[in-house]
């Protein structure tokens, strides 16, 4: 599943199986092109995987409280806890397999 | 292991345009990056020079090429990152990082495009995505009222630094020349109230404990030393190309660009080159879509004669 969600919505759904969670600004390129690159991981991994989109601008406590200062920022949470987080765009490969890991 | 008419490194503006090219010359192309499709626009906020399209935020820009690009079924795109071509006369192999991925070509564009020059200066590695950054409309935001000096002054450090402006407390420019953007963006930065220009300067070293507190140089001109107290620094001080998996193919020249002729073909037969990536004087979009075209349509006529 990929789902763009705000700071409640990401709550409930942050702390059940695995979940990357996806910081990013719609003035931001890399964000824009990182959100491609995910449309593809959200197909390897179906149902095991559940992406969370957050805009960095609209949720700004949540952005706080995760430390999250610039974008895109890449965090995968296993029920609820911080496994790895990367900032920046990403190749598709190193996500797939940052997510693999913990499956 | 599949077989393509043509292969293209790099899925930029040049990369995209010759996939384009190259699929209506009836060539079945296979497409590779090591990111998204894009390459350095994605970066950039507007592109205001692109003719017929006015003013376009450059990641949007790129996903316009692309869908361009998916019109065509002989144009596959996929994510891997080369790390060698072998020149085997009238077959191309291409090897890449994942997974040992191995893909052949009669014909191979080499479009990889440059990425940022670093000053590699004492404190940069230390502070390297920790406030020191090469992107502004990535973390920009994060130095919102804060002070931030910018070093260059090309066009990317000006425009960059004129989006920075509307942000930050106080931006401070660094330069090693003077500015040498175009002139009416240097007189809209130079006239913004919140910017303070040192034009002619070494710089030396980034200074700080736990956190980036400041940059320090020396005039070329005076000798006199300067530190500025900043938050953030952006770098914005050349390309380079990225090209050291080409190395072994002898296409390079001594700065590690493609050398190609007008026609967009190396001294390799088979192998051409488009994009930033190639010896040239203008490293525009428009320019690298010239690039992709010229070098499809180049290697269309080279696999056509190979038949």
């Amino acid at each position: 599943m990929l789902k763009e969600v705000n700071s409640e919505e990401f709550k409930e759904l942050a702390g059940k199986g695995l979940v990357l969670a996806d910081f990013f600004s719609t003035t931001c390129g890399p964000c824009k092109m990182l959100a491609f690159v995910l449309k593809d991981v959200e197909k390897e991994f179906g149902d095991d995987l559940t992406i969370l989109k957050v805009d960095f601008d609209q949720n700004k406590e949540l952005t706080a409280e995760y430390g999250v200062s610039g974008y895109p920022t890449l965090i995968l949470l296993k029920d609820g806890t911080e496994m790895k987080r990367l900032q920046g765009l990403q190749q598709k490969p190193v996500i797939v397999n940052m997510v693999k890991k913990h499956i | 292991m599949a077989q393509y008419d043509l292969i293209i490194i790099g899925a930029g503006p040049a990369g995209m345009t010759a996939a384009i090219y190259g699929a209506r010359a009836d060539m079945n192309v296979l497409m590779l990056d090591k990111l998204a499709p894009g390459g350095q626009i994605i970066n950039t906020n507007e592109i205001q020079n692109y003719t017929g399209v006015g003013t376009v935020n450059g990641a949007e820009l790129a996903y316009q090429m692309f869908e361009h690009t998916q019109q065509f079924d002989t144009i596959t795109f996929d994510y891997a990152t080369v790390k060698e071509v072998v020149d085997n006369g009238e077959e191309k192999l291409v090897r890449c990082e994942e997974d040992d991925k191995e893909f052949t070509a009669s014909s191979v564009i080499l479009a990889t495009g440059t990425r940022p020059r670093c000053l590699e200066i004492p404190g940069e590695d230390k502070f390297r995505g920790n406030g020191i950054s090469w992107c502004a409309i990535c973390d920009g935001a994060q130095y919102r009222d804060k002070d931030v000096v910018v070093i260059g002054g090309g066009n990317s450090a000006v425009e960059e630094s004129i989006f920075l402006a509307g942000i930050v407390k106080s931006l401070t420019i660094v330069t090693m020349l003077d500015l040498t953007a175009d002139p009416i963006a240097c007189d809209k930065l130079r006239a913004m109230d919140k910017v303070t220009i040192y034009p002619y300067q070494d710089i030396l070293e980034f200074v700080g404990d736990t956190r980036l507190e400041g940059v320090h140089f020396r005039s070329t001109k005076t000798g006199e030393e300067k530190t500025v107290n900043c938050d953030g620094v952006f770098e914005y001080i050349g390309l380079t190309p990225t090209t050291e998996c080409f190395q072994d193919l002898g296409v390079l020249n001594q700065f590690g660009y493609v050398e190609v002729n007008d026609r967009m073909a190396s001294k390799v037969p088979g192998i051409f080159g488009a994009g930033d990536c190639v010896t040239k004087n203008l490293r525009q979009v428009i320019t690298a879509c010239a690039d992709g075209a010229i070098a499809a349509q180049e290697a269309s006529h080279y696999v056509k004669n190979l038949k």
